[in-house]
């Protein structure tokens, strides 16, 4: 872009708007306008005292918050230069501007999403280009595909999230009156409708665990997994997040608490062994015996990332899954290894602890992902009953 | 109202709230251009104090919304005062009363229960409107609270529209549990305060605890920051450090040992895990802040 020389203070706000914008700031002509206002309220002449005043006036998040000074620096730079030569050229890394086949791209997964089909004129480049993601191995993935997807997949957990029973729950929120309540509880007061009662739908009291594998060799996979969870755990209330390797970590409340990158760091620097070997028997002993009387019930949906490499005994993890089996309403089990072609399950423990599997998924790319997920609503459909 | 920037300087330090430049500036912005001003910053910062303090400073009331997941336009604006309207409606259902009058009547001010916001709006002199935790409450709460704070009025089927007779100088506050939309943030002024370097501690504590042992202060302050650095659950914020110089010394200790701060650390973190992670790196923790054990 140009910065051109002004000669009067508004030129130049409205140049430094002009500049701001370019980075990524949002401003309309109301905040030029508020900068003016300002400016007349404001002692002359003190430098720091304009500085603040705009920084205050043009930030509106935190990232822009801490970006302000460097760029109010650069842009006068760039003026000064401007006074000598009139006009000059700011070089412009175009390092933040959106490749703009993803935009399409994303109103393509969003309609396939909710099952409609694409209109054909609309988009037929961009239609290969969600193939080519659906498909695609999670660990090959570019930190932009990776943004795409982790969007997707916050509004799946949303989804499942507020899925509604058909029955109905006393509700303090004024959604739908409850004639039945308002007339019984009323006829203790006379008969005259003193007060409303009001009912909303229950919500399905589905609850969830997840034990995600933090492992070497699940290495690739696990900051994406743990961002998953994040996602899950932002719009799922009953959920409980633990991680694993050679002890089990109950991380829910971590989760809770931070925004992802703050969390994924405690995490990694909290749970000892991170990427080092697992011995997944133990780990799931040890969360039977200290959560398992909690969190597993009948409703409990067990949810088990890893790819089933077990420096540890078969016999635990046999004893262990057959627990949570039986005292769960479904256990699924994603290991992004199974998408491989060269895979095989033949790794001991994993086969051992195959019978306690309601679902087995590779969870490798979108597609296995979603088809994993459609099986939280159901219920179990094998039954061992001999075990 | 004339008032500037000097000047509220000098009312949040009458109040013994030690801001910087941009948190002054911002307060002063806000009340000039009559625009509510958002405060973000992790917790235990002051983020709410500002609102006390400018309500004390500019000797009016605080109104406070706290936000909560579920809140919902009735909690925060008005509600009919239900069973009082029936019971008013029994009292004159004799026939004397004609039907036009009483249906006046019972939709007037007397039976209108003002919650929050519009109590803000319908005082002469204008009030601070703190909406605490703005962030808690739901996507729905926020766009319905846009509309209140661009046209300060409200409109109540029954009796018209609410004009604001002043507007009340608003502050919201958030954690960041949640991204706010853009729409509220493009309304706002923005101020995000991080936690305070060890100068900033250092005279917020000497004006709080006016007892305070020069070098116990400088200790503390300097144990707080390398203890922010570490990565814990909840990192403590300025309250848990005026907790913790308050116990000190009114326990009347000078300086810090290894002793002490162990036997102390739960005035200060609030998570057992944090107390273990902090114990384990603790000798380094000590060694950075200067703070030698008793025994060496």
């Amino acid at each position: 872009m140009l910065v051109q020389r002004q000669t009067t203070i508004s030129g130049n706000l409205v140049q430094l708007c002009k500049f701001l914008r370019t980075k990524g700031f949002v401003l309309g002509t109301k905040e030029e306008s508020d900068a003016l206002i300002a400016l007349t309220l404001l002692p002359i002449g003190n430098k720091d005292t304009f500085h603040t005043a705009l920084k205050s006036i043009f930030a509106k998040s935190k990232w822009q918050f801490e970006q302000f000074d460097d760029l109010y620096e650069e842009f006068w730079e760039q003026l000064k230069k401007a006074v000598d030569s009139k006009t000059k050229e700011l070089v412009e890394p175009n390092e933040d501007k959106v490749p703009t086949v993803q935009k399409p791209s994303l109103e393509t997964l969003k309609s396939w999403l909710f099952n409609n089909e694409p209109e054909e004129e609309k988009n037929i480049a961009a239609y290969s280009n969600l193939e080519v993601l659906t498909n695609k191995n999670f660990g090959d993935m570019s930190t932009d595909e990776m943004r795409l997807i982790m969007a997707l997949l916050r509004k799946m957990a949303k989804q499942l999230a507020h899925q509604k029973s058909r029955l109905k729950q006393r509700s303090k929120r004024n959604r739908y009156l409850d004639l039945k309540r308002t007339f019984s509880r009323n006829m203790r007061l006379g008969g005259d409708i003193l007060k409303l009662h009001f009912s909303e739908p229950k919500d399905k009291k589905l609850k969830l665990v997840l034990l995600s594998d933090v492992s070497k060799s699940m290495d690739i996979y696990s900051r994406f997994f743990i961002n998953l969870i994040y996602a899950f755990q932002n719009s799922y209330d009953r959920i409980e997040t633990f991680v694993f390797s050679t002890t089990v970590h109950r991380v829910t409340e971590l989760l809770d608490n931070h925004e992802f990158n703050k969390a994924f760091e405690i995490i990694s620097e909290r749970v000892p062994h991170w990427s080092g070997g697992t011995t997944i028997g133990n780990c799931m002993q040890d969360f039977v015996n200290s959560y398992g009387h909690k969190l597993l019930t009948k409703k409990t949906v067990v949810i088990i990332l890893s790819d089933g490499w077990d420096t540890g005994g078969s016999s635990e993890l046999k004893q262990s899954m057959r627990d949570i089996y039986k005292r769960s309403k479904k256990v699924i089990w994603l290991n992004p290894l199974a998408g491989n072609p060269n895979f095989s399950p033949d790794v001991i423990g994993l086969q051992s602890a195959m019978p306690y599997i309601d679902v087995f998924e590779s969870a490798h790319n979108l597609e296995s992902l979603k088809r994993a997920m459609k099986h939280l609503k159901t219920g179990r459909r094998k039954h061992l009953l001999n075990t | 109202m004339s008032i500037d920037l000097n000047k509220i300087g000098k009312i949040l330090r009458d109040q013994a709230y030690i801001a910087d430049k941009s948190v002054e500036m911002s307060v002063f912005l806000s009340m000039q251009l009559e625009k509510p001003l958002l405060i973000e910053g992790p917790a235990g910062v002051g983020k709410t104090e500002i609102a006390k303090v400018l309500a004390q400073a500019l000797d009016t009331d605080l109104i406070r919304l706290q936000c909560y997941e579920g809140l919902d336009a009735t909690h925060a604006l008005y509600e009919w005062n239900y069973q009082h309207q029936l019971i008013y409606m029994k009292m004159y259902d004799n026939g004397n009363v004609s039907k036009e009058k009483l249906e006046e009547d019972i939709f007037s001010d007397k039976f209108l229960l003002k919650r929050p916001i519009l109590e803000a709006i319908s005082r002469e002199k204008p009030p601070v409107l703190l909406i605490d935790e703005i962030d808690r409450a739901d996507e729905e709460f926020e766009s319905f609270l846009l509309e209140v704070l661009s046209d300060w009025q409200i409109s109540i089927p029954e009796i018209g529209t609410i004009k604001a007779r002043s507007k009340p100088h608003v502050i919201l506050t958030g954690n960041r549990t949640r991204e706010l939309s853009e729409a509220i943030r493009r309304r706002c002024l923005y101020l995000w305060i991080e936690y305070p370097d060890f100068e900033k501690e250092m005279t917020i504590l000497k004006t709080k605890i006016p007892g305070l042992d020069q070098k116990l202060g400088e200790q503390i302050c300097a144990f707080m920051e390398e203890l922010r650095k570490l990565k814990l659950e909840k990192t403590p914020g300025i309250a848990e450090t005026l907790d913790w110089a308050q116990a000190l010394t009114a326990m009347h200790f000078t300086h810090l040992d290894k002793q002490i701060i162990e036997d102390t650390l739960g005035v200060v973190l609030k998570d057992w895990q944090d107390i273990r992670h902090t114990q384990d790196s603790f000798s380094e923790l000590l060694e950075k802040t200067g703070v030698v054990s008793r025994l060496s």
